[in-house]
């Protein structure tokens, strides 16, 4: 424990160590509903300002792409499937009523969407763990970019984050989106539920049953290394 | 050393700070008006009818599916409706057939022409010819 607590505070000052992180609180909607912060550029972008639907592409592009890439764990399919969300997204502008946030309504896109392509991809040939890749930036945290970086702690975290990404894929797709939603994305729980319309209780059910599967998954790999 | 719930999340919140690479988003952009014009020039009325109706069925709720079962019932029905009736159908069972045996008659030919009956064939009042 003490080899990977050392290992993950030995990069530059502000990194997150494994044993003492308290995860931050994302700057998320919380239960009391409030006006969309994107109603301005919502209303432009459905008048045909494609300006305005560029910059909310810009203001989401980047969490729908986490998003995505945590449930398909494959960067090609990520980036087609962030293609298509945007596009049905600029198709239905106009049917948007406001009736939920912008936030909310596109999430609810892109996780519907992955969950039918992770649908027709588990139909047409199941995804192996092999063929996972994990070309995406890293967090920063895991990765070190100093000079002296050390190979084996090197090793090491990207053993962890192979490991992340395989117990991640273990889980079923209704599991995986609630610990992508919950854990990877920081969204509270009232928010997952408004997204997959479900209740909160459920969200909190799902939950509890994928932390308990991934700690079962990580147990081996985690005796191993601390 | 079991692995706690806490730990858990500590792990997962740490792929928090994945991402794309940088200038990914200014090149999706570019791609995605690319595909937008693309589409603007091919953009025929059927691939939007299409579109709309893929981004219906993607919507979730219960109500859509009814209207579907709905209309597939509806279809079904006006299929089964306008069959036509009516028309007999030949049976492809043969029928029996009856093979009826015949004995055959003796044929005794007669020896005096007097044995011959050569009175009209029809007596009576109706049919009787005088000469």
């Amino acid at each position: 424990m003490i080899r990977w607590t050392a290992l993950l505070l030995t990069g530059a000052a502000g990194r997150v160590a494994l044993g003492s992180f308290t995860p931050v609180p994302p700057k998320m909607p919380d239960d009391t509903p409030r006006p969309d912060p994107d109603e301005d550029l919502v209303t432009r972008a459905q008048e045909g300002d494609t300006r305005a639907f560029d910059a909310l592409i810009l203001k989401y592009g980047e969490k729908l792409y986490g998003l995505i890439y945590n449930m398909t764990s494959n960067k090609e399919d990520t980036h087609d499937l962030l293609q298509d969300v945007f596009a049905r997204a600029y198709h239905s502008l106009p049917k948007f009523k406001g009736k939920s946030t912008f936030y909310t309504w596109i999430y609810q896109i892109a996780v519907n969407m992955t969950l039918n392509f992770l649908k027709k991809r588990k139909r047409r040939t199941g995804l192996s763990l092999n063929e996972m890749d994990s070309s995406v930036h890293q967090d920063p945290a895991l990765v070190d970019t100093g000079r002296d970086a050390d190979p084996e702690r090197q090793a090491n975290v990207h053993e962890l984050q192979k490991r992340l990404n395989e117990a991640m894929q273990s889980l079923s797709e209704s599991h995986r989106t609630v610990v992508t939603l919950f854990d990877v994305q920081g969204l509270p729980h009232a928010e997952i539920a408004k997204i997959l319309k479900v209740s909160v209780g459920t969200v909190r059910s799902r939950l509890h049953y994928a932390h308990q599967h991934l700690q079962t998954y990580l147990q081996d790999f985690w005796e191993q290394r601390f | 050393m079991k692995i706690s719930d806490q730990e858990i999340g500590n792990l997962l919140a740490l792929k928090r700070h994945e991402g794309p690479p940088e200038s990914y988003m200014e090149d999706f952009l570019r791609e995605f008006h690319q595909r937008r014009r693309e589409e603007a020039v091919r953009g025929s009325r059927v691939s939007v009818l299409w579109q709309r109706f893929t981004d219906w069925l993607s919507e979730p709720g219960l109500a859509k599916w009814a209207y579907g079962a709905g209309v597939a019932y509806a279809a079904v029905l006006a299929i089964v409706i306008s069959m036509p009736r009516g028309q007999e159908v030949e049976s492809i069972v043969p029928e029996a057939v009856d093979h009826r045996v015949v004995a055959p008659v003796e044929n005794v030919a007669p020896t005096q022409l007097d044995e011959l009956d050569l009175r009209p064939s029809s007596e009576g009042k109706i049919g009787e010819q005088e000469f």
